[in-house]
């Protein structure tokens, strides 16, 4: 009993009241009663009470018949004669809540780890049964009960794929008097369990990639099963997994799946996954829901959003506040009202405690969601009408009306608006108490006085909410008390059964090292107390009410942050836009020196035509279109947008190390727009960017390439039909892990030669069963489906690294196999082996004057770029560096200096650049019918001296410095707003706010 | 602005280029050196003809520079030149003096990754005693590189602990440490203590978040340290008989405002309580890093401390801060009035990289010149070595580069230095391999065509 939660629960005195009712049937219950039957009559008549029957929908006075555990009646009637009548005149009843997405404890790992034939990934727990493992925690239970919940879906926790959730009921019944549904749906979430063990997957991409193997497996399961079975077990069976057999009525599209997501772009990517595999998807939101309104806007899943709202930043010094981002404070003031306004976007939700901190927070912050937007009537429904209804208990739960189950919450005013008590909880018929009604209220201003030795004359003041007192206490001059002084209570609090006041507050301002306690009792308006001095002096004191409390009788929720209007902005951040800038029919550049990057070479006084977002012309004294928006670029140059074939900003994770080999995993599936490097790298000119795997592994997983189209959402940041690349590494980096194969250059060239022969292997397999398909089916694996891919040249091997050795291997290896390598990239010893290359058509991707950084990029050279040109070589460089991309120009300006030209120069982050990862017919040059990607900049783009001014994607301004100097003042604006707000939250003592850290969490 | 290059071939790589079919053919080996360390200078030198800029005495067009011995003799369009005078005609060139990297660890730090090969990073936390020069390698392969990009003096400076020890001004040309170094106990560094780690990690290696120690902690250690070497001092001073400590001894330059106290300090809470610090301790100060340092700039000013900024060709370090807030930190600070110096922001690998670190603040608003002094003069001012170094004066250091244009540019090449008067051999090991490696490129051409 040692956490908070804990002792708050014994401090609130919970426990059973022994009046029961729904012992059922006798008829209907499989475990005979041992001694003798405890009978109550269950038949009971809460009388007096405003009711909430269904949202939006109250009677006054009412009285609920519960008879054996189920309403048998509501309305204005009198209580029926030998009906156990409960006066609850004054108090409101709402229909017990419901938690789509609760935690209930029970699926701790056990020791040794699972055991049985169950997946050979210990992540993928999908054989877990919270139905047939109920064991739930009995203090989560009483918790949830304390925040009115009565019923609640049981999701498991642990894993990728973590078991099956069940709906239960929250009371103290037997494990087989809970269970309402059982093992209703599959509970999936995208962060492993690190006590389960498993090296992969490691990452975010690496976790997509299983699931949809698993998947894959999963429905091959059924079908070699079946054709085992058909053949009337002609041969050995396939393997047998417990947890595979468990997805079964998941890819069959029987059960749901339940996501749990932890931000918007998990939510993004379970949507993508569900509607690939054709799977029933439920999603447990992360908070984060109000910054993808415009995705969610008519769907119709189950959409369940916690109540996680974040604490404020720190802001208390200056310095503190110099490093509060826009994001957090936005993200601070924001979330408590993102369930406002999902339901002003008629998203239908949920509303879960699940994702607090602790569950006790619930009640306080959905209050705080009411007082930021949210009626109370959709707050209930989020946990009464709307869960029922997903959970197919709507026939039994979620309204006060004749016949449902009489789950009831009882409060001491509107649980919604007011710091309101949930006093009893009403589960199937059977009362649990929460709290005890208050019996005095101490608010308000009293003077005291003692005429004992040490004793002295007083006012004090006790104000707030009833069960969240505060004061002060204004000591008067006096003998003992020398100047006397007003002190900040530390702590008060009322005890309602015994009329107790108990405060305490600091000795210094008294004379006293120390805590000086108060306690007394009161009875109306007077006191009678004593003290404990930090002396040990026990002066008596007499007091009595001089002023009432002044504020509300109950504490109202003051929304203690004042209005500020924040438009909406993707991303959620510094910089975010409130949508993709337009496309103009036709732009036109004039005048300005052109670097076509093409046949045209550079132009001077030239002008660019586009259309559509494509390039149209370059030509001197072009005529556009009427109503083409102009740029007068006198005195500028204009380049083509930068492309970087190496980056990894923008991306969740960035290696998946859990094995040697992971072709199937995908960059693309992991792009975040969250990503402050893309406006910043726009800002350099960059528009094109290859974003990569890590190099963790021989072979490693599919990279992405992606436009700088800042204020998209992931799927629109990627480049349309672009060609699949994957990411390899040679030398020092895929043979770091100790523990793993390959540990020598040696290795890693057998690795990787071993598994181009497993994927022949594996496509002669699928042959063989084409034709002749006996036996076991084989299954699909997106391994070597992605390494058959390689072969075929489908998938461009875009490999890292640094010495001319290791390069040359891999390249004869592939050619070994018939195929070419698209791309070396960092190359450092590139030129080394330069004519080789040229011979093989291989491309380099080359810094400009990176080394020296470890053994292997020891003989780095400045002209690496300008040898390989020499040999014929396609060349570009690239930054493997986020900040780094954001100035690609400069880096290609480097390079003039080892004497290649400037239009040389330039290629290697423009022309070069695309036709090394492939994507040279859309991008990379001034062409008519490319991509209208270019930059205006204020010189020569070479220059150290030179900024760029305008960015333009597909024939859309993304990036101009004026817009640029307008969000400045924007940003500027709202970080002094939202951290005068978080001020104004924190003097207000926080009560109803979100919590500021200094709070104390 | 940069001139428009279209068409031109450099002059290092053409002449490669003409080279290298010859030596395909001939197959004739290739000089087996890197970079000849050349003799003193034995007679006098006069460059002619070049625009001179010298940095504190204005621009001279068509001028003559000439020096002996090392030294620079006269700066003038019109000069008397002494008999025996070896005239080299530069018309048409620009000559700068040689720059200086106020903070970097050439020579004591040659490939990043390998432990052994870096002498960086004393044990303990105070180390005022050791001094860069004596572990500089004068072969290493960045001094080479260094100087083609025009960095022709260095602070060699160690790091770690919360003392790191003393900057050495190294000349990057010589035999040994001991002919290259200027001043072998430069200026004395100190790593102010991060308040706030989760934001500037810069000087808090390895050490487990448990076990770190307090902010308030480590500034008392420092106090402490500082007391305690004035103390010794003062014992010495008074003819006290002491049991010696080399590190207290080392520390007397520095208390008696003789050298420098280098501080590095990021955030403006670190910059602030450093000043402080430093004035109840009577130290000439000069704060290295400088992240923050436009938060503080009055007190800068105020007080007249400067700054060597680490991190102009930098991503901002908050998100909010405009993509530019790095590049436009020197224009911002020169326009407030504090003095600066630039240094090499990544650290000792990349000091050729000096150049862009000046450059990228005139993209963004910085006075050409003011780029240019933060790379010359005010880091010799600020290191004391402005009687040798960083501008070209009579009775200072002929060390300087003959260049097409500005070195902050790379628009324009270096095409030859010298240090203390000596022509230096302009081989590096980047352009040794491009030599050899464009052999290899011109046989299979040959194969091929």
């Amino acid at each position: 009993m040692g956490d908070p939660l804990s002792r708050l629960l014994s401090a609130l005195g919970l426990s059973l009241l022994l009046v029961t009712g729904a012992q059922a049937q006798q008829a209907t219950r499989t475990q005979p009663v041992e001694g003798i039957r405890d009978n109550g009559t269950g038949y009971h008549a809460l009388v007096g009470a405003r009711v909430v029957t269904a949202p939006g929908q109250v009677i006054e006075g009412a009285t609920i018949v519960i008879r054996d555990g189920l309403i048998q009646q509501v309305g204005s009637m009198a209580p029926p004669a030998g009906a156990r009548v409960w006066d609850l005149s004054g108090l409101t009843v709402y229909p017990g809540f419901i938690d789509a997405h609760a935690d209930l404890g029970m699926d701790q790992v056990p020791e040794g780890g699972d055991v049985g034939p169950t997946h050979w990934n210990p992540q993928v727990r999908a054989w877990f049964s919270t139905t047939r493992d109920l064991q739930d925690d009995a203090d989560r239970r009483t918790a949830l009960r304390s925040q009115g919940f009565g019923t609640a879906l049981a999701v498991p926790t642990q894993g990728l794929f973590r078991g099956t959730a069940s709906v239960v009921n929250l009371g103290d019944g037997g494990v087989r008097d809970r269970v309402l549904r059982p093992d209703l749906a599959q509970a999936i979430g995208f962060q492993r369990s690190f006590e389960l063990g498993g090296a992969y997957p490691n990452s975010a991409m690496g976790v997509l990639a299983l699931m949809k193997q698993t998947f894959m497996d999963a429905e091959w399961y059924i079908r070699a099963w079946d054709s085992y079975e058909t053949s009337g077990r002609a041969f050995l069976p396939p393997e047998t997994s417990e947890a595979l057999g468990a997805l079964g009525p998941v890819v069959q599209g029987a059960q749901p799946v339940i996501f749990e997501t932890t931000s918007e772009e998990e939510y993004l990517r379970a949507h993508s996954i569900a509607a690939d595999f054709g799977i029933t998807a439920w999603y447990r939101g992360s908070g984060q829901e109000y910054r993808i309104l415009d995705v969610l806007r008519g769907r119709t899943e189950p959409l369940i959003v916690p109540l996680d709202f974040p604490d404020a930043p720190e802001v208390d010094d200056p310095e503190a506040a110099l490093n509060a981002s826009l994001a957090d404070l936005r993200h601070w003031y924001l979330a408590p009202t993102s369930p406002a306004q999902l339901a002003d976007a008629g998203v239908r939700f949920a509303i879960t405690s699940d994702g607090l901190s602790s569950i006790t927070d619930f009640l306080p912050n959905l209050r705080i969601a009411v007082a930021r937007g949210l009626s109370e009537s959709e707050a209930l429904a989020a946990i009464t009408t709307t869960p029922a209804s997903w959970l197919g208990v709507e026939r039994t739960h979620g309204t006060i009306e004749a016949g449902k189950v009489a789950n009831l919450v009882v409060s001491e005013g509107d649980l919604f608006t007011e710091e309101a008590e949930v006093r009893d909880v009403w589960v199937q018929g059977t009362v649990y108490s929460v709290t005890r009604p208050t019996q005095i209220d101490p608010r308000g201003t009293w003077r005291i006085s003692s005429s004992d030795e040490w004793g002295f004359d007083a006012l004090l003041t006790l104000e707030g909410p009833l069960n969240r007192l505060r004061g002060s206490i204004e000591v008067a001059a006096g003998p003992d008390v020398g100047e006397g002084g007003s002190i900040e209570l530390a702590s008060a609090s009322a005890v309602a059964e015994t009329g107790r006041l108990e405060v305490q507050f600091a000795g210094e301002d008294l004379g006293y090292e120390g805590m000086a306690l108060l306690a007394g009792s009161v009875r109306g308006d007077d006191f009678y107390g004593w003290t404990s001095l930090p002396n040990g002096a026990n002066p008596s004191f007499r007091g009595e009410r001089t002023e009432p409390f002044q504020g509300a009788a109950r504490g109202a929720i003051a929304v203690n942050v004042p209005e500020i209007d924040l438009p909406f902005i993707r991303p959620m951040m510094e910089y975010g836009v409130s949508a993709i800038p337009d496309q103009p029919g036709a732009v036109i550049v004039r005048n300005a020196t052109i670097w076509t990057q093409g046949p045209q070479g550079i132009v001077e006084n030239a002008d660019l035509l586009v259309q559509n977002g494509k390039v149209v012309e370059v030509g001197i004294g072009l005529s556009a279109p009427g109503g083409a928006v102009e740029i007068d670029a006198v005195g500028k140059h204009v380049t083509p947008g930068l492309i970087d074939p190496h980056i990894h900003s923008g991306v969740s994770a960035v290696n998946e190390s859990g094995f040697a080999i992971v072709p199937e995993v995908q960059m693309g599936d992991v792009l975040t727009h969250n990503n402050i490097w893309m406006y910043r790298q726009l800002a350099g000119g960059l528009t094109t960017a290859h974003v990569k795997h890590g190099s963790a592994n021989p072979i490693g997983g599919e990279n992405a390439i992606v436009k700088m189209r800042w204020g998209a959402l992931p799927e629109d940041l990627k480049f349309e039909n672009a060609p699949r690349t994957v990411k390899f590494a040679l030398g020092e980096n895929p043979k770091r892990r100790q523990e793993r194969y390959p540990d020598t250059r040696m290795g890693t060239q057998e690795i990787i030669r071993d598994h181009f022969l497993a994927a022949r292997d594996y496509e002669r397999e699928w042959q063989h069963w084409e034709t002749n398909p006996e036996g076991l089916p084989p299954r699909r694996d997106l391994r070597m489906e992605a390494i058959l891919d390689i072969l075929d040249q489908e998938l461009l091997i875009s490999s890292h690294g640094y010495r001319a050795d290791e390069f040359l291997a891999l390249v004869r290896l592939a050619e070994e196999f018939g195929f070419r390598v698209q791309t070396l990239q960092h190359g450092v010893e590139a030129y080394k082996i330069a004519p080789e290359l040229a011979a093989s058509g291989v491309a380099a991707v080359v810094w400009s004057d990176w080394g020296g950084f470890k053994l292997e990029a020891y003989d780095a050279t400045v002209y690496n770029a300008r040898i390989l040109i020499e040999a014929g070589v396609v060349t570009s460089l690239h930054s493997d560096n986020s900040e780094i991309a954001s100035r690609m120009n400069w880096e290609a300006g480097k390079l003039l200096r080892t004497g290649l030209t400037p239009e040389q120069a330039l290629s290697t982050v423009t022309n070069q650049s695309a036709q090394a990862i492939a994507i040279d017919d859309r991008v990379g040059s001034l062409k008519a019918g490319k991509d209208a990607d270019f930059v205006v900049w204020n010189g020569d783009p070479l220059s150290q001296f030179t900024r760029p001014e305008q960015t333009w994607v597909d024939g859309r301004r993304y990036f101009s410095l004026e817009e640029d100097a307008a969000m400045r003042v924007q940003i500027a604006r709202e970080r002094t707003q939202l951290i005068q707000a978080v001020l104004t939250a924190s003097d207000n003592g926080n009560d109803n706010g979100p919590r500021s850290r200094a709070e104390g969490n | 602005m940069a001139s428009n290059r279209t068409g031109t071939t450099r002059s290092f790589a053409r002449h490669v280029l003409t080279a290298l079919v010859v030596a395909a053919v001939s197959a004739a080996p290739l000089a087996a050196q890197v970079r000849m360390t050349v003799p003193a200078q034995s007679e006098p030198i006069a460059l002619r003809g070049a625009t001179i800029h010298t940095v504190t005495n204005g621009v001279i067009e068509n001028g003559t520079i000439l020096f002996n011995a090392g030294v620079i003799v006269a700066v003038g369009a019109d000069l008397d030149l002494p008999d025996g005078t070896r005239v080299v005609d530069v018309s048409g060139k620009h000559i700068y003096p040689g720059l200086i990297d106020a903070y970097s660890t050439v020579g004591i730090s040659e490939i990043g990754a390998v432990g052994v090969s870096n002498d960086v990073n004393e044990l303990g936390d105070f180390n005022p005693n050791v001094k860069a020069a004596v572990a500089v390698n004068a072969e290493s392969r960045h001094i080479g590189t260094s100087r083609s990009a025009g960095v022709l003096t260095t602070l060699t400076t160690p790091g770690g602990g919360l003392i790191s020890g003393m900057s050495s001004a190294m000349s990057l040309e010589g035999w040994s440490w001991e002919e290259m170094s200027l001043e072998a106990a430069a200026a004395l560094n100190v790593n102010w203590p991060n308040p706030n780690p989760r934001r500037f990690r810069r000087f808090n290696f390895g050490q487990p978040e448990g076990e770190r120690p307090t902010y308030e902690g480590q500034v008392q250690q420092i106090k402490n340290f500082f007391g305690e070497a004035r103390a010794y001092r003062d014992a010495v001073e008074a003819g006290e008989e002491v049991r010696t400590d080399s590190r207290y001894a080392a520390m007397i330059p520095a208390l008696n405002g003789d050298i420098p106290v280098v501080v590095a300090a990021d955030g403006a809470g670190q910059i602030n309580d450093a000043i402080t610090w430093a004035q109840e301790e009577g130290l000439r100060v000069v704060i290295r890093g400088g992240a923050d340092a436009i938060h503080v700039a009055d007190r800068l000013v105020a007080n007249d401390i400067p700054v060597i900024l680490t991190s102009t060709m930098a991503a901002p370090g908050r998100d909010y801060e405009g993509y530019d807030g790095a590049y436009t930190m020197p224009a911002r600070l020169h326009e407030a009035g504090v003095r600066f110096a630039i240094s090499g922001g990544s650290g000792s690998l990349y000091t050729n990289r000096l150049p862009w670190e000046a450059g990228v603040a005139v993209a963004f608003g910085l006075p050409e010149e003011e780029a240019l002094k933060a790379v010359t003069i005010n880091a010799a001012e600020f290191m004391g070595l402005d009687d040798r170094v960083g501008s070209l004066e009579p009775g200072k250091q002929a060390t300087l580069l003959i260049t097409t244009g500005t070195p902050l540019d790379m628009t324009s090449d270096i095409e030859q230095a010298y240090i203390q008067g000596r022509e230096l051999d302009m081989m590096d090991i980047q352009k040794w391999f491009f030599q050899k490696y464009m052999i290899k490129v011109a046989q299979y051409l040959r194969i091929v065509s």
